[in-house]
Order: structure tokens, then sequence, then C-alpha cells
């Protein structure tokens, strides 16, 4: 065989590979919009990441059902990561490379958006995370959004709004001694110091029952307000034993409280109660509703909060889509210029940096029902 | 602020006297640290949480009824756990105890599921102001029906012939049994009498905290049965004051060292006494039978 022909089977194999490359890349559908997804479908972070797919999963069926998108399907593509971030990477890059998703929508632990994040700017593919809440994660990246509040933006708004709209002045905090109880407590500690008094500050142990002591110590600082950093059961029966002390001061919390438990349990002494939450799943608004009952026909249980979000991401998705096109730099500048969107989970904005602007929802317990004041 | 303080202390530790008083009872008699005790006053609470929702009989009937249940349950667990184990090793029974204590608790944790259930309040909720504390009608019924209770066993066992027995039994079980007294009978009846005054705990701590669970029996048996030592395990009087000790020791620790040193105070004193005084307040020191 002569050299000449020699090179000229090399480079026909090589035409021939390179057109079956592009005969079998998945890229080529028509009217198909990918949106990828990373989160952890397995492992011991798994609820959030299942239950965040789950959620974009009713809105996409939502917008592929009633043809809002004109002749676009919808498809999502998912990444599982097990929760570890160094998987989180691979998975971007397999989304964005391998799959040509035209956005993302993840990842759902902080760490994920963290290593991710790159990536999808090196291939300006527009990625928003419905769930991490890692301060900052959204600087200096253009193509990273998010929609979720921090935890410190929630416990804010809600010492804001104890001032502000409730007119409370003297701050008691009893807190729960574990990760979500001291950070709670920390965060509104700091907010209501800037804004009022904080009088007094007692922790408690998981799983505790008897909290007399505290109260009794509380009671002494002669506060108007007690702040609940805890979980339901505990603060049910803080309530309780408070009203049997007779502290009759008004009662708040975080999203620990918000479970009907709080009220089987507490009755009439948690009346009156405020609490922040990400998500209420009773707002009897019809948004609201119909995705509960899409979701529990879906996947036949109730959606969470990340759930919530998730399908807040993906409408945010398909709204920017419709306002500004469907190409991944389109999507982007969409997304970039979400403004007063009316999700399920509040109205959300997003500020320059690509960080929620949103409402933290403010439950308020009356006539032994949780109702959303705001 | 102090006396409000003493008084939390003092209607906590009563419940833990409740407690306290089955575990040395038992103790007194065969030598056995019964942990399964801590099951017998979450099945008290849950036999007077259902008897109160679900069958809707009145408050007080549940409660005795709870009491009756309960120490018919302590009877089985004695009957099936610890009476085949009688002549071996008290290291056999002691683990027999911790299986019953398991065994218990899971098949609870079976039934009812892990959910908090909440216990209905049976009074109007009134609160009295007197000069120097505050204390509610809640309080006022715990306080009083453990004092009740706890003079009721005095009565009993230094007063009746079956309580002479159970003294007798427990200074010298094979002396006892050639006077003609029927140890098995009164063993079982020690845990008849220990395990009612356990569930009678554990309903008036349903009605005090408002909730039951099928692990709430776990902690406050420690407690009962650490306020049985302090007092010296075995003896009545010590267990009584034991759990008021415990109670009160919680109660100042959280409200004047930290509310997160508040078991660490408590057990510390715990260690302290029984450096000085080994066999515990009231408890004489042991005495090898010959």
């Amino acid at each position: 065989m002569s050299r000449k022909s020699y090179w000229m089977i090399v480079t026909a194999a090589i035409l021939c590979l390179a057109m079956a490359m592009v005969g079998c890349s998945p890229e080529e559908e028509a009217g198909v919009l990918k949106i990828g997804n990373v989160g952890p479908l397995t492992g011991g972070a798994a609820n959030y990441g299942i239950n965040v797919l789950r959620g974009i999963e009713v809105a996409v069926d939502e917008a592929n059902a009633s043809g809002e998108l004109g002749d676009l399907t919808l498809k999502v593509y998912s990444e599982d990561t097990g929760g570890d971030w160094s998987k989180a990477a691979n998975a971007f890059s397999k989304l964005i490379d391998v799959d040509k998703v035209d956005v993302i929508i993840g990842g759902v632990l902080s760490s994920e958006s963290e290593a991710g994040g790159p990536i999808a700017k090196d291939a300006a593919i527009p990625t928003i995370s419905p769930s991490s809440t890692s301060a900052g994660l959204t600087l200096d990246n253009p193509y990273l959004f998010r929609n979720c509040l921090s935890d410190e933006a929630q416990i804010e708004q809600m010492a804001e709004y104890a001032v502000n709209e409730l007119g409370l002045g003297r701050f008691a905090i009893l807190y729960t001694n574990n990760d979500y109880g001291v950070s709670l407590k920390d965060s509104f500690e700091a907010k209501a110091k800037e804004l009022a008094k904080v009088v007094a500050i007692e922790g408690f142990m998981d799983g505790d029952e008897n909290f007399k002591p505290q109260l009794t110590k509380i009671k002494q600082s002669n506060p108007d307000c007690l702040y609940i950093g805890g979980y339901y059961t505990e603060g049910a029966k803080i309530a309780q034993q408070a009203r049997e002390m007779d502290l009759n001061v008004q009662i708040l919390g975080a999203d620990g409280l918000c479970n009907v438990a709080l009220i089987e349990i507490g009755e009439e002494a948690v009346e009156g109660t405020y609490a922040t939450s990400g998500f209420y799943p009773d707002d009897p608004t019809p948004a609201v509703q119909n995705f509960v009952t899409a979701y529990k026909e879906k996947h036949g249980e109730d959606p969470d909060m990340f759930a919530a979000q998730a399908y807040d991401a993906a409408r945010i998705v398909i709204n920017a889509i419709k306002t500004s096109g469907p190409s991944s730099e389109e999507i982007r500048e969409g997304i970039a210029a979400t403004w007063n969107f009316p999700g399920i989970t509040g109205n959300t904005s997003i500020d320059e940096e690509g960080d929620t602007i949103k409402d933290v929802l403010i439950l308020k317990v009356e006539n032994g029902k949780f109702v959303r004041v705001r | 602020m102090f006396v409000q303080q003493l008084m939390n202390g003092v209607i906590l530790g009563s419940t833990y006297a409740l407690i306290a008083l089955g575990y040395t009872m038992v103790y007194g008699i065969i030598e056995l640290i019964n942990f399964a005790h801590g099951e017998i006053y979450m099945f008290g609470a849950f036999v007077g949480l259902l008897l109160v929702t679900v069958l809707d009989i009145p408050f007080f009937l549940a409660f005795l009824l709870a009491m009756a249940l309960g120490s018919l349950l302590g009877v089985t667990v004695e009957y099936l756990a610890y009476r085949p184990l009688r002549r071996s090793s008290r290291l056999s029974a002691l683990i027999s105890a911790i299986g019953a204590s398991f065994f218990l608790s899971n098949l609870a944790l079976l039934i009812m599921g892990s959910q908090p259930f909440s216990f209905p309040n049976p009074f109007e909720a009134k609160i009295y102001h007197t000069p120097l504390f505050i204390i509610s009608r809640v309080e006022i019924t715990v306080l009083l029906s453990s004092l009740i209770l706890m003079i009721a066993l005095t009565f009993f066992v230094q007063r009746t012939k079956i309580g002479k027995a159970m003294r007798a039994t427990a200074q010298d079980k094979d002396t006892a049994s050639l006077m003609g007294i029927n140890i098995d009978r009164i063993i079982t009846i020690t845990f008849a009498v220990g395990s009612a005054l356990g569930a009678a705990a554990g309903v008036m701590v349903g009605i005090y905290f408002r909730t039951v669970t099928p692990t709430m029996g776990f902690m406050p048996g420690l407690k009962g049965f650490v306020a049985a030592v302090l007092g010296g395990i075995g003896n009545i009087p010590g267990a009584m004051l034991g759990g008021i000790l415990l109670g009160i020791a919680e109660v100042m620790g959280a409200a004047y060292i930290s509310s997160q040193y508040r078991d660490a105070v408590a057990f510390a004193l715990l260690i302290i006494i029984l450096l000085f005084k080994p066999a515990g307040l009231l408890g004489r020191p042991a005495q090898e039978k010959v």
C-alpha cells in the first residue's frame, strides 16, 4: 500500500468517525430544550436532591402539557452526586459536554454549587440553584443564580418584622443547643441587638421536657417577646410552661416550629405564635394549591420546601425562556432580569449579584391553624 | 426567684422520687436493678393517654387504671424475665433487665410510632399567685399525688402485715422463708407496688409535660435510678429524698450555673455525695452476710 493511499484511508476513517459522533450526539433533537439537574439522589442528603428533582419535574410536566412554550419541549437530564462535591464537578461537566444542556437547575447542596459554578461559568451555561444557602455563592459569577434565602436573611426578616410590625423591643432567646438552634440564636441575637434589646439568652438540650428553670430566669428579665430557636415538640412545651408560669409574651420562631404537631401538642398555649417558613403548603392561593395537588398526584406525597423552591426555580427558567429566548445566553439574561416573579415560595426577584430578593413567609397560629400573614 | 426555682425543683424531683421508689423497692428485695422500670413508666403514660383520649374515661379513674395495668406489666416482666434467672448470677438477671427494657420500648415504637402524642390537659389551666412563687393547678396535682402516694407507701411498708413481710424478706430471704413467708409472693407484690408507682409517675409526667413518646422512659428511668442510689439504694425514704434532691440540683444547676450543664451539675452532685457516703445519703454500709 502506498503511503498516499494509507493517509487517505486514515483521513476517511477519521471523517467517518467524526460524522458518526455528530450523528449519535444527542444535541440535534429539534424543538427540545434541555434542563440539567445536579443533586444528591443517593446518600445522606438524598431526600433534598430527590425532592428538588421532583419539584422540577412537576414544573416541566406542567409547561409541556400547557404548551406555553409553543413548539419547544422541555427535557430534564439529572446527575446524581451522592452528596459528594467532587462528583458534583464531574456532573456539571457531563451535563454540559455530553448531554449539552441549555440550562442547569442545581446544585442542591452549597458545596455542589460551589464546585459546579466555575464550570458553568466557563461554558457559559446559566445555572440556578434552588437551595444552596452559603454566603456569597453567586458573587463574581454572572452565570450562577439562586432561588433561596440564606438562613441569616430569613431570621433577620423575623427580627425586623417583630420590631417594625409587632412593636416588640425586649427579646428573650431560648434555643436548642445544636447546629440549627445555635445558628438561629446567633443570627437572631445579632439582628435583634441592632434593632432593639436582647434581655436574656438561655439554652436547652435536644429532647428536654422541663424548661421551667430557664423560663423562670427569662421572666426575671421582663421580656416582651420570646424567640424559640428550636423544633416544634420543644417549642410547644416551652409555650405551655411559659403560660403556666404566667409568662404571657409574644412567641416567635423559625421553620422548625412550622409543623401541625406544634398546635396538636401546644393547643391554646401556642395561639398567636409567629414563625418564618420557606414554603407553606396550606396556603389557599391557587398557584400553591395547584402545585401541591400536581405534586401529590405525580409523587404520592406532600411537597416540602426543597420541592417548592425547585419548582419556583424551574418556573423562573421557563419564564426566562418566554420573556427572553431559548438560547443559553438569552436564558441567562432572562433569569438575571427576574423581578417580582410570583412564586409559590413568595415574590422573587434576582439582584445584580444573582442572589435572591424574597420576603420570607411569616406564618401565625390562629384558631388552631397556621395562616400566612406575610 | 430562688423560691420559685426551689418549687420547680421540688415538683420535678417528686416525679423522680416516684420512679426511684420502684427501683429501690425491687433492689431492696432481690438486689436487682430493674432497668425495665423506665419502660413501665412509659407504659403507664400511654395507658393513661389511651384511656383518657380513646375511651374517654374520667382522668382520676384513668390514673388508677394506669397504675393497675402498670403493676400487671411489672409482675409479668418479673415472671417472664427475672424469675427463671432467680438462681443464676446477678449479672444474668441484670442483662435480662436491660433486654426487657429494650424489648418494651421497641415494642411501643412498633405499635405507636415515633411521633410524640399530646396528652390532653384534664384540668382547666389555672395559675395561683403567692407572694413568693407562682404555681399552676397541674403542678399542685403532681405534687399532692406524689405526696399522697409516698405517704401511702410508707404506711403500707411500715404498718401492714405484707409490709412487714417485705421488710423481713429484704433483710434475710432465707430466714424469712423459714418463718413461713412466701418469698415468691412477696417479690410479686413488690414488683406490683413499685410498678404501680412508676406508672403513676408516667401519667403525672404526661399531664405535666403534655407529651408521651415510646422513648420517654429512658432518661427519667436513668434519673430515677440515680435518685435511688443517691438516697441509698434499697432504702425507701432515701429514694424520696434522693429524688427531690436530684430535682432541685438539676433546676438550680440550670438556673445559677448554666442550663447546658444541667445534667452535668446533677451528676457531679451524685459523684460527690457517693465519694463521701458510698452507701448513699440514708443507706447503711453494706455488710457481707456470712
